[in-house]
């Protein structure tokens, strides 16, 4: 929707407003995703996303193979955050087909779950930096950190991001005593890392002027366009689904959520900072009650499996937001009638051009960074 | 709070701290992560995984893989591709012939290794696979492929180990259910150059193709195979399947009901061949027992993913004591679907 916002009174100077295309090819986009701006001088009086560059045919190659042969394919989705890619299809399908997980394999879901939480709210704030002229710092620090993370899930699951590391009914392997002392490990070290961060950050004056009282997205909108995660939280929407829906085990561990007040783009920055806190609380819990036995359940077949007709909805709260996916089953039952996969980061993007209208063109930017999306899970 | 500014000082003081502590940090890696990478390489985990290859034990020949194509089946890009190998009168050899893995499409998924029921093949983990083509050079054969058993103890020692221990008890509880069985059958005898046994010369009775026959040499095997194979009774030609199996060595044991039933009939099963289409072996078994049926009903390439042979799966089903239906692989829905109307042909569904 292209509005005439002039804020020149009329009668002074003619001006025109100009139609400025940024990306698919741009370093602040991330990725290859387009933002059709109209600008008049150097506000913004328009802005319609563009996206589908990056387009796989997700959702119907799930529905041409096996229900296993599709967690592979979740990784690609969200590539900074395989792993709750795969606990949300695996969720859905746990429920449509009635298996029960073993203790074990639910505490080490969690456990990478929020060790994924930590390594992506990390990176974001490194790249929303990175779009407001911080060169390389902040990021670089962040990806340090993200490393330390990313190898531990290498020796987990074999491989660094595409971690395709749960099944039905569990894990695929399981977490040794050393992996667990590992994770301890980063575990113990990362508030050190997070305090120091603040120190860059949090009262960095330029990082004030430029954030604050910038892309406000008011509770009301966020309610109805339906955002989730920490954008929704930021704004004061008290909805996490870890909460709500106590998925998992996540109702025995004891965490807060972390709301913003103002709702822009430094409360979206801030509320990810404190997320990573509470996220460190859950995983000192888990790592502490791990229990030992089954990592996964072994009545689950790999090959034939085969879910009986019926559909179900399993979400999980992804670092990005609500992540779901509508699995259709009918007879047969050897691979999905109906897959659909509700992506956080492209709901989220739907209220980009009400953030942004009034700014001007350089706050487009970090308020896009602001929103964390990831085009691999925006176009699908 | 200070003065204005106090913040911008207190980044640039964290910055210095980080590049001071950089050099007081060489050993731990808490703050330096840089490999200088073509020539320092940073230490793999075990799980580490690049691309699959296949595992042979000794000799090359002695390759695990039975070429059963379930990895085939199963991989979710469909990036792998193989033909069984068969023998110069067609008989399938449990091996494969070919076997192409299109590393410009595998996504490093690790299914095919989680759904092979041989252990056939494994995880690698070189990651250096650049080539100057894009198109021939990224397909890897079967001689690139295939890769020692000592090669994947050293690349995964705990993960080879558990196979091998594993291997190595399948092996013994099948030489001690096989004891009526010949259990000297030499394990690594490659099957491909052994010499044909029985030229199609040899016995009397046996119809040979005249060589003025208009066929061509593909079709004259094929022939020869399916004549020795039993489409006439002849003493004992056939190699019967059973005897392939052993040459090969390292499949696992049938199940105990399968084994009185597995010695082939003198003139083999004529319709244990999986290059015969499915109505192609109905027609063989038209007037034969309910198990011969439902036998000619699997894919026949005793890929034993069901648990059991082709013979012995189809037994025990015609015994009642396995009652899934689904569990031949290879053969997929149409072999659950004609096994289904089978039993209910005959009453028993
Ligand atoms: S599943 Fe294993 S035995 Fe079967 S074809 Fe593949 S590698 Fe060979
Ligand atoms: S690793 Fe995955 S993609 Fe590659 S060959 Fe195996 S199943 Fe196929």
């Amino acid at each position: 929707m292209i509005q005439q916002i002039s804020p020149i009174p009329t009668g002074m100077i003619e001006t025109q407003t100009i139609e400025v295309s940024i990306g698919p090819q741009h370093p602040s986009t991330h990725g290859v995703f387009r933002m059709d701006a109209v600008l008049d001088g150097e506000t913004v009086v328009g802005l319609k996303p563009v996206m589908g560059y990056l387009h796989r045919n997700h959702e119907q190659l799930a529905e041409r193979m096996t229900w296993l042969a599709s967690i592979p394919y979740t990784d690609r989705l969200d590539y900074f955050n395989s792993m709750t890619n795969n606990w949300a299809l695996c969720l859905s399908v746990e429920k449509l087909a009635g298996i029960k997980v073993p203790e074990r394999a639910e505490y080490i879901r969690v456990i990478v779950s929020e060790l994924t939480r930590i390594l992506n709210h990390s990176c974001v704030i490194g790249f929303m930096l990175q779009d407001l002229g911080a060169w390389g710092t902040p990021l670089l620090y962040a990806f340090r950190e993200r490393e330390k993370i990313l190898d531990l899930f290498e020796s987990l699951s074999g491989a660094r991001m595409m971690c395709n590391y749960m099944r039905f009914g569990g894990v695929r392997v399981d977490m040794t005593d050393a992996m667990v002392a590992q994770a301890k490990d980063i575990v113990a070290k990362f508030p050190r890392f997070l305090d120091e961060f603040e120190q860059l950050l949090s009262n960095n004056e330029v990082l004030l002027a430029r954030c604050q009282k910038v892309g406000i997205l008011p509770k009301e909108l966020a309610i109805n366009a339906s955002i989730s995660g920490p954008m929704a939280r930021a704004s004061g929407v008290d909805y996490d689904i870890r909460k709500v829906d106590k998925y998992g085990v996540y109702g025995r561990f004891d965490f807060r959520v972390p709301l913003g007040e103002v709702g822009d783009v430094y409360d979206r920055y801030y509320i990810r900072v404190l997320e990573m806190r509470e996220s460190i609380k859950i995983l000192n819990q888990a790592l502490r009650d791990l229990p030992a036995g089954a990592f996964v359940a072994p009545e689950v077949k790999l090959r034939n499996f085969k879910i009986p007709p019926g559909d179900g909805y399993g979400r999980v709260e992804a670092p990005k937001g609500e992540l779901g996916f509508y699995l259709v089953s009918d007879e047969g039952g050897k691979m999905p009638y109906r897959y659909h996969c509700r992506p956080p980061s492209f709901i989220n993007l739907t209220t980009l051009e009400d953030m942004c209208l009034g700014h001007k063109v350089a706050d487009v930017v970090i308020i896009l960074g602001s929103v964390d999306i990831v085009l691999g899970e925006v176009d699908r | 709070m200070g003065f204005l500014g106090k913040g911008l000082f207190q980044g640039m003081a964290v910055t210095a701290r980080n590049f001071v502590g950089t050099y007081f940090d060489r050993g731990t890696r808490e703050k330096l992560v840089t490999y200088q990478y073509p020539e320092e390489k940073p230490p793999l985990p075990e799980n580490s995984r690049s691309f699959p290859f296949l595992v042979y034990d000794g000799t090359p020949d002695a390759m695990r893989c039975v070429a059963c194509k379930i990895c085939e089946t199963e991989c979710p890009p469909q990036c792998i591709y193989i033909v069984m190998d068969r023998d110069e009168k067609g008989k399938p050899q449990q091996r494969p012939k070919v076997f192409d893995i299109d590393i410009s499409v595998c996504m490093q998924c690790q299914i095919c290794v989680e759904v092979c029921p041989f252990e056939a093949i494994k995880m690698d983990n070189d990651y250096e696979k650049s080539q100057y083509g894009r198109f021939d050079d990224l397909i890897e054969h079967l001689p690139d492929l295939l890769k020692s058993n000592e090669y994947y103890n050293e690349i995964k020692p705990t993960e080879a180990k558990a196979v091998d221990a594993k291997l190595k008890a399948e092996a013994e509880k099948k030489a001690k259910k096989g004891t009526s069985k010949p259990a000297a059958a030499a394990p690594a005898k490659p099957a491909a150059p052994a010499p044909a046994p029985k030229p199609a010369t040899a016995p009397a009775g046996k119809i040979t193709i005249p060589e003025d026959a208009p066929f061509t040499a593909e079709q004259r095997a094929w022939l020869a195979g399916f004549l020795s194979a039993g489409g006439v009774a002849t003493s004992g030609t056939g190699v019967s399947p059973v005897a392939v199996a052993e040459t090969t060595g390292e499949t696992p044991v049938p199940l105990p009901e399968a084994t009185p039933a597995a010695e082939a009939p003198a003139g083999g099963w004529p319709w244990h061949d999986p290059g015969l289409g499915m109505s192609q072996r109905m027609d063989l078994v038209k007037a034969a027992p309910l198990a011969d049926k439902l036998m000619a009903a699997m894919a026949q390439t005793d890929c034993h993913a069901c648990g059991y042979d082709c013979r012995g799966y189809a037994d025990a089903i015609a015994a009642g004591s396995e009652t899934d239906l689904s569990l031949c692989l290879p053969g997929e829905a149409e072999t659950a679907k004609k096994l289904e109307e089978l039993m209910k042909e005959a009453g028993k569904l």
